[in-house]
């Protein structure tokens, strides 16, 4: 992960931190409902960093109290090395965030509207109105009214809003909900430059393709709680989803594989050009070479043995499932 | 970091952290509850852009008594006849005491309405929140946007109102429904009267006896013609109506054609004190519940409704409680020279004037009652915009 300022990095580090976000044993409590539980959570400063979870897994709940849109219980956070709420003024100067659905005065166009948001900033912001909307493709519609915006182009204003406070740090909540795959693509696109640029990017997201895409780390939040995180690349790389073998007999093949132990633990199935042997969640590589003996040792030749890896989707489904089941 | 407690609350002083802050922090001064130049200035861009809202508000502060002088003055123009002036200060008392203080009160009410509950149901507190900008300043940079909008509507109006009171006002004056010339010295009142004893004995006031065998035809109406001239009197009935303009003459100098200008320089300050009352009353509550339609609602019913009966209805054990009601306090402040407010043709008001059917209540404890109000509300709302959840 970087963890040092790239150059061109916005502004001035508010300090030494090499978190832009940092969380522990955050809680929030509604009632009876804890949506945020002891969150642990480390976001890279000049990352692009992925926030994953199934709906209702109190992903927007950990940013509102991240931004002091409500209150936390217990725990501690600090953003850009300001701790917050003490110092959620000098932290929130230089962030810029979409929370939910970005909603905004529908009589006002959207220009009036990034005025009135400016204006709660520092004088600069609001010379950074027309490059902010020019930059999210804005700029012609930017007189419009934003009741005449489509759902998409209100996300694109959200963006811009984010933009004023020339941001090191980035926290979009589903920035990409309404969005057609150019708008997606386009936001995408904008979320790397913006990474590019050194600023950092927490993106809050059940699209885990654009995720993935996206990201270079990610947490996966399941009941208020993170229970995964780390750089994607890390994450993934031990999770295997399934491995494709050719092999002369595939039938026996499969017979021989059910009868040790390692037939408790994979499901070998018929393919077109031998097996594919399904494995289980957090399964190593050292499987692979047990299958291979296993089938050398029983007289089969075998022509190709090919891993696949687990996507982040097919990967966050498993871990998000396991952690789900009754026990 | 800051460490929270782990029960409910919001988060615990951490000393070793105040001393940690980071550097450039201090120079940030966001933090601050006095709200910029430039967000008051887009407070009032949010505000005149509601296109409803202010086609309301100009109709109920500047159309209505616009539209209501016009009618007469073309009625005046076209039927001098049996149209009386559009003017006079009659018809500024009607204007002033009875319909802008309470339109005024409810179109300024329907704005801190507006601006305490709408960026919460647009969507757009969220945004302003994250700006890091203090939630009290957020809060307080709404009331001198409201007020620079609703002030000078008022102002409007009342100029309007003031300007067709001066500039067409009648060429007499009315008194007790007799239309006598203005500015008579004593002896030419008198001669005057001396002139037309017929409505002088009938009309004017008198204190002391008048022959039964006069017989009065009843008031004249409006127009100068209706006060016919004298028929050649007996030298009795001549004399008793000098008697009379004579008795009658300092209430003759007290009756203006049109308003006097510290009357009208008071009473603008007392209806834009109305005003202002009801935008931050409409503000605190609206920020108070969230929303704007049920703050309106009882504003209006506490204006139009519960005020007049507390006005006039002294309940035994709570006049203090009356008296801390702001409709009865603003009432209290009103300039005298004008009727009582509420609508109540008549009935001589203002602070302490004679006659006056409100509960007592001195101009200070009035007063009192007025800051109460305005600071209560502003401190409520506010509070509740600082602890709201986003």
């Amino acid at each position: 992960m970087n963890t040092t300022t790239l150059p061109g990095t916005p502004g001035k580090l508010a300090a030494g931190s090499r978190w832009a976000v940092e969380t522990h044993g955050l809680t929030k409590r509604f009632g009876a409902k804890t949506p945020v539980n002891g969150v642990e959570l480390l976001v890279p400063r000049g990352s692009a960093f992925g926030y994953l979870g199934p709906n209702g897994a109190g992903k927007t709940t950990l940013i509102r109290v991240l931004l002091g849109l409500t209150h936390a219980d217990a725990g501690t956070m600090s953003l850009l090395g300001y701790p917050v709420p003490r110092h959620h003024a000098a932290a929130l100067a230089r962030i810029g965030a979409i929370v939910d659905e970005p909603r905004f005065h529908r009589h006002l166009t959207g220009r009036q509207n990034l005025r009135l948001l400016a204006a709660a900033r520092e004088p600069a912001a609001r010379d950074r109105i027309a490059p902010a909307l020019e930059r999210v493709g804005l700029a012609h519609r930017a007189d419009d009214r934003v009741s005449t915006y489509s759902m998409g182009m209100r996300q694109r204003l959200g963006v811009a809003a984010c933009l004023l406070p020339d941001p090191q740090l980035l926290i979009l909540d589903e920035p990409m909900n309404g969005l057609d795959p150019a708008g997606m693509a386009a936001i995408r696109e904008m979320i790397l430059s913006l990474v590019a640029e050194g600023r950092t990017v927490m993106l809050s997201s059940h699209l885990l393709d654009e995720v993935e895409r996206t990201c270079d780390a990610v947490a996966i939040v399941d009941h208020g709680s993170i229970i995964r995180q780390g750089p994607i690349s890390e994450l993934l790389a031990g999770a295997l989803l399934a491995v494709q073998v050719e092999c002369s007999e595939p039938g026996r093949a499969r017979a021989l594989l059910a009868g040790t132990t390692l037939g408790a633990r994979v499901e070998a199935a018929p393919a077109a050009l031998g097996l594919e042997i399904t494995l289980p969640a957090g399964t190593g590589h050292d499987v692979i070479a047990e299958i291979n003996r296993v089938l050398v040792e029983g007289g089969i030749s075998v022509y190709r043995l090919q891993p696949v890896q687990a996507s982040l989707e097919s990967w966050f489904l498993q871990v998000t499932s396991r952690l789900g089941d009754p026990e | 970091m800051t460490t929270m407690p782990a029960g409910r609350g919001a988060p615990a002083p951490d000393r070793a952290l105040q001393t940690a802050a980071p550097a450039g922090h201090s120079r940030d001064r966001r933090g601050s509850p006095i709200p910029t130049v430039g967000m008051i200035a887009t407070r009032v861009m949010e505000l005149r852009k509601r296109r409803g809202l202010m086609i309301a508000l100009i109709v109920a502060t500047i159309g209505f008594p616009a539209l209501f002088l016009l009618i007469r003055l073309l009625l005046h123009a076209f039927a001098p006849g049996t149209s009386p002036p559009a003017g006079g200060y009659d018809i500024f008392k009607v204007l002033v005491a009875g319909f802008l203080p309470t339109f005024g009160f409810i179109a300024a009410a329907t704005v801190g309405c507006t601006a305490g509950s709408r960026d919460l149901t647009e969507g757009m507190f969220r945004h302003l929140v994250v700006t890091g900008r203090s939630r009290l300043a957020l809060y307080l940079a709404r009331i001198p946007a409201g007020l620079a909008i609703v002030v000078p509507l008022v102002a409007i109006g009342y100029t309007i109102v003031c300007a067709v009171s001066v500039f067409a006002a009648p060429t007499f004056i009315i008194d007790s429904n007799v239309n006598i010339p203005p500015g008579l010295s004593r002896a030419g009142f008198e001669n005057w009267a001396g002139d037309r004893p017929e409505p002088v004995i009938c009309s004017l006031p008198y204190d002391g006896h008048i022959p039964g065998s006069i017989a009065c035809a009843g008031p004249p109406g409006w127009s100068k013609s209706a006060v016919t001239p004298g028929q050649p009197a007996p030298a009795a009935l001549e004399a008793l109506a000098i008697k009379i303009a004579s008795q009658d003459y300092s209430g003759y100098t007290a009756i203006s054609r049109y308003p006097s200008i510290p009357l009208m320089v008071t009473a603008g300050l007392w209806i834009e004190l109305e005003a202002a009352v009801g935008f931050i009353l409409g503000l605190g509550l609206a920020s108070l519940m969230g929303q704007r339609t049920g703050p309106v609602i009882l504003i209006i019913v506490l204006q139009m409704i519960l005020t007049p009966i507390l006005a006039f209805a002294a309940i035994p054990h709570l006049q203090g409680l009356q008296r801390s009601f702001i409709g009865l306090a603003v009432a209290h402040l009103e300039p005298s020279g004008l009727p009582m407010f509420f609508g109540l043709p008549g009935v001589t008001g203002g602070s302490g004037g004679p006659g006056a059917a409100l509960l007592p209540e001195s101009a200070i404890q009035a007063s009192c009652v007025v800051i109460a109000w305005l600071a209560g509300w502003t401190i409520l709302g506010a509070w509740r915009m600082m602890t709201r959840d986003a």
